[in-house]
């Protein structure tokens, strides 16, 4: 038993790493720049680089000891820009560059050959048709430099196709990856942009109200739909059982959209059985609540019934009914336990989900859950709040996995074999 | 064998009405994109985008003229009033929104996208299953483990917002949803294939093709995958009425399609209107949906059921 344990819990890091890795492709690599997402696109490139320092998006992505910086915006000279000898070309900066910091100036430049020096820094560097750009590297002091670094030429003619400005980062491994690790050793989930405030907050304040709407529709749904199930396999095809099978093929057929405005404006608003909108008491739940059960019924009826079908074409229920037993006692006491155990990992699969809440149930019925809260995170590109949300998802769906599958080789020899 | 299969979907009456309903479906969405397409090429306003103000909140024609109205007039022929019955009908026939904007024409261009949606996600989701799961199936130890990794850590990731957050990555509109549902809805196709084909990898006419010298290519993909491809087909008829809902889903949120009227967005318009008593768009996307969702869901069934040996062994 202990091996197995040890090997199921080993087997669960890689994909704790993957599911980090993959948020991490998705909002640090694949995303555009949450700095001109929050602080909209008419924000200065100062701001948005200090609003990257603080978060640390101004890393490299991964690993380098270079990064770009917004202080020169990287340019190309579409048809070229043509310096002959003795010109200065200054390069002016948007912003002070940083103070006591490395920098590396690099300018593409094709076609002609000559030499240039850099002001402030000496030395001459030849430019060569093979040799095709010039770099500068330079330590700004200790106040950080707002002036122009100029480009001088000392003889030949240049063409200057592209500049490309980048910051020394004090170590290779500053990266975004090792500080987004950094911020998980330490729990941290990051801030919203919208509110300013700890996701970590807004996690723990959104569980319960979600936990609230979930937990009865999922345990509602789970009894009402394994009770339909044993009817169905009880009556299997007969009338009862088609009825029930064509009900729940048109019940998974109706948008849950329809069913949610339907309830609410029927139910709620002309009928007023049950209030609108808000969370303020129990009464407030039992619509959504009931929403969310018949909206799940049919397709877990399906899945339950075939299940449980699957269960009763087996030669052990043909020896039950042999030496003699009824259809109630054969259901019951030998296809139901059997048929647990796909239903035991179903539910016990499912359980994770329960706590992202429902995206449209608390955004239409004011419930102030994790769900209306990811809904909004996600209209307003509030990246740390989705990730936040999406990263603990993922980590509370691979424990129950684990949980899952230990509760099985205790009660089921056959697991540990595999 | 496919064609013992059309045969024994086209047998029952309820499985043929839903043929029809998606051949209707798909005639629908072809349409749209003509129509779409043109007035693209012409550069104009399209009409199902055109505000009509003096035509605001028009109730369905069925409703706005009564049998009085096509009652034969003093004097009129009979061709004549047939006609007028017809174009009185046929004026907006499902009625028109709160900008005036017609609800057949956008409940078509909804048809289109809906379509759409199905068709590239299907193309995105389903090589990328079949690929990685013929492959995991056939070469087993770290090629499978890897392609497991990738899919367990996929399927951890909770679905529905993992595909709104990859399309809000991706940028909102068509192409979010495409990546969004695409990317992310592999992984049941591809532990299903996976499973299957590891059973057929040791079956002797696999044994035979390798002693025959065939590339592991050919083998996987020209005598393996016919035999395993009704998973294929199966996994089709179930994830595109799936898809579709999604989409509904994503533009109703306002992460879906841009400018362009899908259903959700049509569902998100009608549900503020239906305080002021505006009712017939959202039945009529409601109904619409209910009956293309529904067709696929009854066709896929009976394609399990066609297809799946170990089902059919249970009817009888």
């Amino acid at each position: 038993m202990i091996p197995f344990i040890i090997r199921r819990v080993l087997t669960m890091i890689p994909i704790i790493l993957g599911v980090i890795l993959i948020t991490f492709l998705l909002f640090n690599v694949v995303g555009g720049s949450p700095a001109s997402m929050a602080l909209g696109k008419n924000a200065s490139p100062q701001a948005l680089e200090e609003f990257d320092e603080q978060r640390g998006f101004n890393k490299p992505a991964v690993l380098g000891w270079w990064t770009s910086t917004r202080a020169l915006p990287e340019t190309r000279f579409a048809e070229g820009l043509t310096l002959s000898a003795g010109t200065n070309f200054p390069i002016k900066m948007l912003f002070p560059l940083q103070p006591d910091t490395v920098y590396r100036l690099r300018c593409g430049i094709s076609r002609m050959a000559g030499s240039v020096s850099w002001i402030p820094a000496s030395g001459v560097t030849a430019v060569s048709p093979a040799h095709d750009s010039a770099e500068l590297i330079f330590r700004t002091g200790a106040k950080g430099t707002a002036m122009p670094v100029t480009l001088f030429v000392q003889h030949g003619t240049l063409d200057v196709r592209s500049l490309l400005l980048s910051r020394r980062m004090p170590h290779w491994y500053d990266s975004q990856l090792v500080h987004y690790f950094k911020l998980l050793a330490r729990f941290d989930l990051g801030t919203s942009l919208a509110t300013n405030e700890k996701v970590t907050t807004m996690l723990k304040r959104g569980i319960g109200p979600s936990l609230a709407l979930t937990i009865p529709i999922f345990f509602g749904g789970l009894v009402l739909s394994v009770g339909l199930a044993l009817v169905c396999a009880y009556w299997r095809n007969r009338w009862v059982d088609r009825v029930l099978v064509i009900t729940a093929v048109a019940l998974m057929s109706v948008n849950y959209l329809v069913w949610i405005i339907f309830g609410q404006f029927f139910m709620a608003y002309k009928l007023k059985w049950f209030p609108i909108w808000g969370f303020e008491a129990w009464s407030y739940l039992l619509l959504p609540v009931i929403i969310g059960i018949i909206s799940g019924l049919g397709s877990n009826l399906r899945f339950y019934r075939t299940v449980l079908l699957d269960e009763l074409y087996k030669d052990y229920v043909r020896t039950a009914y042999a030496k003699g037993l009824g259809p109630t006692a054969v259901l019951f006491k030998h296809v139901l336990p059997n048929a647990l155990i796909p239903i035991v990992t179903n539910t016990a699969l499912a359980l994770p989900f329960l706590y992202t809440g429902s995206l449209l149930l608390e955004s239409f019925f004011g419930v102030p859950g994790l769900g209306g809260l990811s809904v909004n995170a996600i209209n307003s590109s509030d990246v740390d709040v989705v990730r936040g949300v999406v990263l603990v998802g993922a980590i509370l769906y691979v424990v129950a996995s684990l949980l899952t599958d230990l509760c099985y080789a205790m009660v089921d020899p056959r697991v540990k074999l595999k | 064998m496919w064609r013992g299969v059309w045969r024994e979907l086209c047998r029952r009456r309820l499985i043929r009405a839903c043929l029809w309903v998606i051949a209707a479906f798909t005639l629908v969405a072809v349409y749209g994109e003509v129509v779409y397409r043109y007035y693209q090429a012409v550069d104009r306003t399209p009409s199902y985008q055109q505000v009509n103000l003096s035509e605001r909140y028009l109730p369905p024609s069925f409703l706005r003229h009564p049998f009085e109205s096509v009652r034969q007039a003093a004097g009129e022929s009979a061709f004549r009033r047939v006609w007028r019955g017809f174009g009185n009908l046929a004026y907006r026939p499902w009625g028109t929104d709160n900008l005036g904007r017609d609800v057949l024409q956008r409940t078509v261009q909804g048809a289109r996208i809906a379509f759409l949606v199905g068709v590239v996600t299907s193309l995105i989701a389903i090589p990328i299953g079949m690929i990685l799961g013929c492959v995991a199936g056939y070469f087993g130890r770290w090629v499978d483990e890897g392609i497991v990794w990738l899919y367990s850590t996929m399927e951890s990731i909770p679905g529905l917002l993992f595909i709104l957050a990859i399309s809000m990555v991706v940028g909102k509109g068509l192409l979010g949803v495409y990546m969004g549902i695409g990317l992310t809805t592999w992984v049941g196709l591809c532990r299903l294939l996976r499973a299957e084909v590891m059973k057929h990898r040791d079956r002797s006419y696999v044994m035979a093709a390798r002693s025959l010298g065939y590339g592991n290519g050919r083998i996987i993909f020209r005598h393996i995958l016919p035999n395993v491809f009704h998973i294929v087909i199966i996994t089709f008829s179930i994830r595109f009425p799936a898809a579709i809902g999604t989409e509904v889903f994503m533009s109703f949120l306002g992460i879906g399609v841009q400018g362009e009227p899908s259903w959700g967005i049509m569902i998100g318009n009608a549900r503020l209107r239906l305080w002021q008593g505006m009712w017939w768009e959202l039945t009529a996307v409601t109904v619409v949906i209910l009956a293309v969702v529904l067709a696929f869901n009854l066709v896929g069934d009976a394609l399990r059921d066609a297809l799946d040996p170990r089902s059919r062994e249970r009817e009888s």
